[in-house]
């Protein structure tokens, strides 16, 4: 059996970083914690760690510097802990290299889907990982995933939900290939707190209308017979 | 009667001014120059006086001196000034009952001249009478032979006649006229920049200084404006720093608290707890992004309004399942491209459609195509809607209408305050009423 996953936990509030440690443990992590950026620079060397959870507001050197320090060291996946409105800073963190961020007050079981979400990327589909692109173009449309927006052919910023972009995600994630319903089930469970609890077929077809895609003749997001959609668009990414 | 005088008043200082300056400078004018005329008047009559009194004295010397038969001939040559006649009679022309001359009117002719003559001038006898506006002065010759009948009529003094008067009056009023509008305009200009410059500051707390230069009053309340405008920005900016450290503070226990839940064995108390400290976050986030005002940070780019409303709706559905999914419709355009900070935009559809969703059941979106150069935007819902009075005081931050409903609906009482903050700094507004047919609308306009 693989051995559990070794997370490094850096927080500046102790409490949280027990309670979180604790709450991972019992999720069957293996968690080192770090109070702060030097005390973390000191642990990195001495684990193997498969994901870094960190704090972006800390006292002493701030949570960008360590990220960029640590993304020059590896490229190991890094999970921000943001708090809410520092969009500038998520952004910028995203632009380092942060693979994922879970705004602070979090829900841990979200924080969790997340954790799981960003290793299956970084260490599943036996892929190396890339850092998540500023633009995937795709049929005309851009997706920026750094900025978490979706543009028109004409500039024009076309808002989305939070279901229908994590599905437009796993779709130009996986262009021409035909993804059944039960697989996309599978991919966006690992991406949201708690169940997809729409049906896939509701998702897509808002999808296909945000993305003037003619329901009845779509041309981006196809039906598959028996049960699956596909993407069927050349993907461009920049990084 | 004041509503007559508010009436009539012009409504701006300036022209008050103006007009109480003009009315003011007309009274002085006309004072000056009935003062004016006044002397004029008494230039004229000693004139006529004197003009009048040589003539009689003038007429009397002739007849006195003339041949008595030849007198006649000399009345009828010689040429007599208007308002004097003059006959030779057997008898007086002035006649009993007649009223006696008023003194200012014998002054015209000066009959003590002629009683103060040397004997061979004297008239034996005059007698003066008032007929008809006329003095009619008799004298009789010294030799006795007969009298000089003479009328007189002072021709009317015309103190106001005269052609340089008018044109005087006329240049001079409006010389006075355009300097008093020209100063008025200049002093008042003043005012009026105070107000603008009260506007500018109700709508963005940071707007430039007012400049303090001018005449010493207008320096003064320039400084006061802005100090007083240097106290408002301290107090909202310590009021929101204030707000910002609470919300920014209660962030780390209520995270802990959310740990902590984890650990707890009652799956539903822990249900509970965690949807509690849900709420207290929502609160804390709703304060946050109230104090902030950070729609003003996030730049503004060309969006799709009618995919914004989809998303809000949906949204707004995905979070209550429980509710049917037909509770949220959307009625508009295809596509509609506005300019707009899609974040802050996003948040003030929501917590719109939040507020319909939660006291109205349900959440209809009608957005309009545009017309001159505006998108309005209604946000219905079927609920028992709001009192009119209370319409605009929903707008007004931690202000809650219900006074206790159940929890899910309170709120924190920003929603609708953060809405308008936002609208407003697009540029738009928004506006609450009833429907007729029962619910309530919220109707939002944006520039197109």
């Amino acid at each position: 059996m693989e051995p559990a996953p070794h997370i490094l936990v850096v927080d500046d509030d102790r409490e949280i970083r027990e309670l979180l440690a604790r709450f991972l443990e019992k999720q069957g992590f293996r968690v080192t914690t770090a109070r702060e950026a030097r005390e973390a620079r000191r642990a990195w060397p001495l684990g193997r760690y498969h994901i870094v959870v960190l704090d972006l507001m800390m006292p002493g050197e701030s949570g960008l510097d360590f990220a960029r320090w640590l993304r020059g060291q590896s490229d190991v996946p890094i999970v921000m802990l943001t708090a809410m409105g520092e969009e500038t800073d998520r952004i910028v963190g995203l632009e380092l290299g942060a693979d994922d961020y879970v705004a602070k007050p979090f829900n841990p079981r979200e924080l969790l889907a997340r954790i799981r979400a960003v290793m299956r990327r970084a260490h599943g589909e036996g892929a190396r990982r890339d850092p998540l692109p500023s633009a995937i173009r795709f049929g005309g449309w851009v997706l920026e995933p750094q900025r978490r927006r979706l543009l028109n052919p004409d500039g024009v910023e076309v808002s989305l939900t939070g279901g229908e972009y994590e599905l437009l995600t796993v779709l130009v994630e996986r262009p021409n290939r035909v993804l059944t319903r039960d697989m996309l089930m599978d991919l966006l469970r690992g991406r949201q707190a708690g169940p997809f609890d729409r049906a896939i077929d509701v998702a897509v077809s808002r999808l296909r209308r945000k993305l003037e895609d003619d329901g009845r003749n779509p041309s981006l997001i196809k039906t598959v017979r028996g049960g699956g959609y596909v993407l069927a668009a050349d993907v461009e990414r920049a990084a | 009667m004041n509503a007559l005088i508010r009436r009539v008043l012009p409504r701006t200082l300036a022209a008050r001014t103006a007009l109480f300056l003009l009315v003011a400078l007309m009274a002085v004018q006309a004072a000056g120059l009935t003062i004016h005329a006044l002397d004029r008047v008494d230039l004229q009559r000693a004139a006529m006086e004197r003009e009048m009194s040589s003539r009689v004295f003038g007429l009397w010397r002739a007849v006195v001196l003339a041949l008595p038969e030849r007198r006649g001939a000399l009345l009828s040559d010689i040429d007599l000034p208007q308002g004097l006649e003059a006959t030779l009679d057997e008898r007086p022309n002035v006649r009993l009952g007649m009223p006696p001359a008023p003194p200012p009117v014998l002054r015209m002719v000066r009959p003590e001249l002629l009683m103060g003559a040397p004997p061979r001038l004297r008239p034996r006898e005059i007698q003066a009478g008032m007929g008809f506006g006329t003095l009619n002065l008799s004298m009789m010759l010294p030799d006795g032979s007969a009298w000089l009948n003479m009328a007189v009529h002072a021709p009317p003094l015309r103190p106001w006649h005269s052609e340089t008067f008018l044109i005087a009056f006329v240049l001079m009023t409006a010389a006075a006229a355009s300097l008093i509008l020209w100063a008025v305009r200049r002093l008042t200009r003043p005012v009026r920049d105070l107000a603008r410059a009260a506007n500018a500051l109700g709508r963005d707390v940071n707007a430039p200084p007012m400049p303090e230069d001018g005449p010493l009053e207008v320096a003064t309340a320039a400084h006061a404006f802005n100090t007083m405008a240097e106290r408002i920005r301290r107090f909202v900016g310590d009021r929101t720093q204030m707000l910002a450290a609470i919300g920014h503070d209660l962030r780390t226990p209520i995270t802990r608290l959310k740990l902590r839940a984890e650990f707890m064995d009652d799956d539903e108390q822990r249900a509970k707890m965690l949807s509690d400290l849900e709420e207290m976050e929502a609160m804390v986030n709703a304060t946050l992004a109230f104090a902030r005002d950070d729609a003003a940070a996030e730049p503004s780019v060309p969006l799709d309004l009618a995919a914004l409303c989809r998303t809000v709706l949906d949204e707004a559905a995905d979070a209550r399942p429980d509710v049917d999914a037909d509770a949220f419709v959307y009625d508009g355009p295809e596509r509609l491209t506005v300019r707009g900070r899609p974040i802050a935009l996003k948040r003030a559809l929501a917590n719109l459609v939040t507020n319909a969703a939660n006291y109205g059941g349900v959440a209809r979106i009608l957005l309009e195509p545009p017309r001159n150069g505006s998108i309005l935007l209604l946000v219905e819902d079927d609920g028992p809607g709001i009192p009119p009075e209370s319409q605009e005081a929903v707008f007004q931050p931690f202000r809650r209408l219900e006074v206790s409903r159940n929890r899910e609906t309170g709120g924190v009482g920003l929603g609708l305050p953060i809405a308008r903050n936002i609208l407003r700094a697009h540029g738009g507004d928004v506006t609450l009423r009833n429907r007729p047919g029962g619910g309530l609308s919220a109707a939002v306009v944006l520039p197109a």
